[in-house]
């Protein structure tokens, strides 16, 4: 891969040619820092969940850690790259979530979860929700999280489609109750320590076992689709002196995209301080906080949510006032940090799609996605990413139902080339 | 032949890159431009599947050039 370095021409000019990009990136996070101190003096707590998503978003733009790609590339590609990096971020998630659950519930009993779990109610609403959110992810070309480090790395199409979300979230909003009423009140949230007896030892060794047939089938789903990492020609850079060490310590972290292997594995650590400090990952709660907040202002509230506010998962703030609660130091946290990322690679850059095609797809693929995430209370992080580690059910068969609705998205969006 | 993806929406631009080498059989070299920098990392994989080799050249700020050479081309 040839790539362009300055660094033949010696430090003075190295200095002078210091991107514009980086520096606004320092200013972002010292804004960002200043921010963090401001909303400790409203509770404790939200600066670190303001620093930690920032590093997830940071790491989240570095691996182009993007969900959607992880099912759809499978399907178009036969490629499980981010999928491969999913498994392992999951696989440190459980064991970090499992030690701390175990901290706040020794024995596993019947109907008493560990707080803040993600374990979520499973049933019509899972399949449907995660059909839903896995063929809109597709069709938008990014889940919720993807989406928002996109927006941050100046994707207008990501834009398009976070308002979408937003649209998706409301309609689930006026629709909530019928499902209620329909399925939700009478589905279980299966907790695999209590449900079946495992207690924790045998919840994390069955999550675990599982996570490897996983990786196992991406394995074999790779060498059957015929791909392959051809030897890839690196230009040599020069890492003899200190100097010259340090600037490629700098690149790999900062410039050139990380594995998404790493990407999934840091996010996994993320994942458990977070939970640690308060919480487990999770975006869209504040969107539908968000999108709720709008439709009350359009005079459209939404109606009193039946039973969503006793599930947990991302519903669990929707009542929160104030501008600067958990979800949003958690959710606007991970884009300042994909900003950040994005402006140090110098990779920021409004990008405008060319087509008119393309802006349909984003906002249909966004309201598709919002609805699915609404219903399955969480996205591909909230409902899957924090859930499968919580030793829940719901996020394996929300994990499930989005491949086949990724599946279909395949299906539909080779059509639209 | 040239491949402009840029201001495409994902998976356009890695599909497009695809679908020209598939179309080309090795007959052609395909240079792609885009602004997608998750191209760098997924195309290489795809492009070793079809027979050809690849070269990344950055042209501008969040700009690259890709070429894609069919690998026993003489071209």
């Amino acid at each position: 891969m040839q790539l362009t370095h300055e660094t033949r021409k010696g430090p003075s000019a190295l200095l002078r040619r210091i991107p514009r990009q980086s520096l606004v990136a320092g200013l972002v996070l010292l804004g960002a820092l200043g921010l963090a101190t401001t909303m400790a003096t409203t509770e404790a707590i939200l600066a670190p969940l303001w620093l930690l998503a920032m590093a997830a978003g940071f790491t989240l733009q570095r691996s182009r850690f993007c969900f959607a790609s992880a099912f759809r590339d499978l399907f178009l590609f036969g490629s499980g790259q981010v999928m491969k990096g999913i498994i392992v971020g999951l696989a440190v998630s459980t064991i970090g979530f499992a030690i701390i659950m175990y901290s706040k519930v020794p024995s596993p009993g019947f109907e008493i979860f560990p707080s803040e779990a993600h374990i979520l109610p499973v049933g019509l609403s899972t399949i449907v929700g995660g059909l839903f959110f896995g063929f809109g992810m597709v069709l938008a070309g990014g889940c919720v999280s993807g989406s928002l480090y996109r927006m941050a790395e100046g994707y207008v199409a990501s834009w398009v489609t976070m308002g979408g979300i937003l649209i998706g979230l409301a309609l689930l909003s006026q629709t909530w109750n019928w499902w209620w009423e329909a399925t939700i009140s009478q589905e279980a949230r299966l907790w695999i320590p209590s449900t079946f007896n495992l207690g924790y030892g045998g919840a994390v060794l069955l999550t675990l076992a599982a996570l490897l047939t996983v990786f196992l089938i991406v394995l074999w789903w790779e060498a059957r689709s015929g791909l392959f990492n051809p030897d890839i020609q690196v230009e040599k850079e020069p890492d003899d002196t200190f100097q010259q060490k340090l600037l490629i310590l700098w690149r790999s972290i900062f410039v050139r995209g990380w594995p998404a292997v790493v990407g999934g594995g840091v996010l996994g650590v993320i994942g458990i301080l977070m939970y640690m400090v308060h919480m487990p990952l999770g975006v869209t709660g504040e969107l539908a906080r968000f999108s709720n907040t709008i439709m009350s202002s359009l005079h459209l509230p939404p109606p009193e949510a039946l039973g969503l506010s006793a599930l947990g998962g991302c519903s669990a703030l929707l009542g929160a006032t104030g501008l600067f609660t958990h979800s949003f130091a958690v959710t606007v946290g991970v884009i300042a940090g994909s900003l950040v990322g994005a402006l140090f690679a110098n990779e920021f850059k409004l990008r405008f799609p060319r087509s008119a095609k393309r802006y349909v797809q984003a906002l249909v693929g966004g309201v598709i996605m919002g609805y699915g995430s609404g219903l399955a209370i969480g996205c591909t992080i909230g409902a899957m990413f924090s859930s499968i580690p919580s030793l829940s059910v719901s996020g394996w068969v929300f994990g499930l139902s989005l491949s086949g609705g990724a599946f279909l998205g395949v299906k539909v969006i080779k059509r639209l080339a | 032949m040239e491949l402009d993806v840029r201001g495409e929406i994902c998976p356009y631009p890695m599909l497009k890159a695809v679908e020209a080498m598939k179309k080309l059989k090795g007959t052609d070299t395909v240079i792609l431009f885009t602004d997608h920098a998750p191209c760098l990392s997924t195309i290489p994989p795809q492009a070793g599947r079809y027979g050809y080799t690849f070269q990344v050249e950055e042209i501008g700020q969040a700009d690259w050039a890709i070429t894609l050479k069919p690998k026993e081309a003489t071209i």
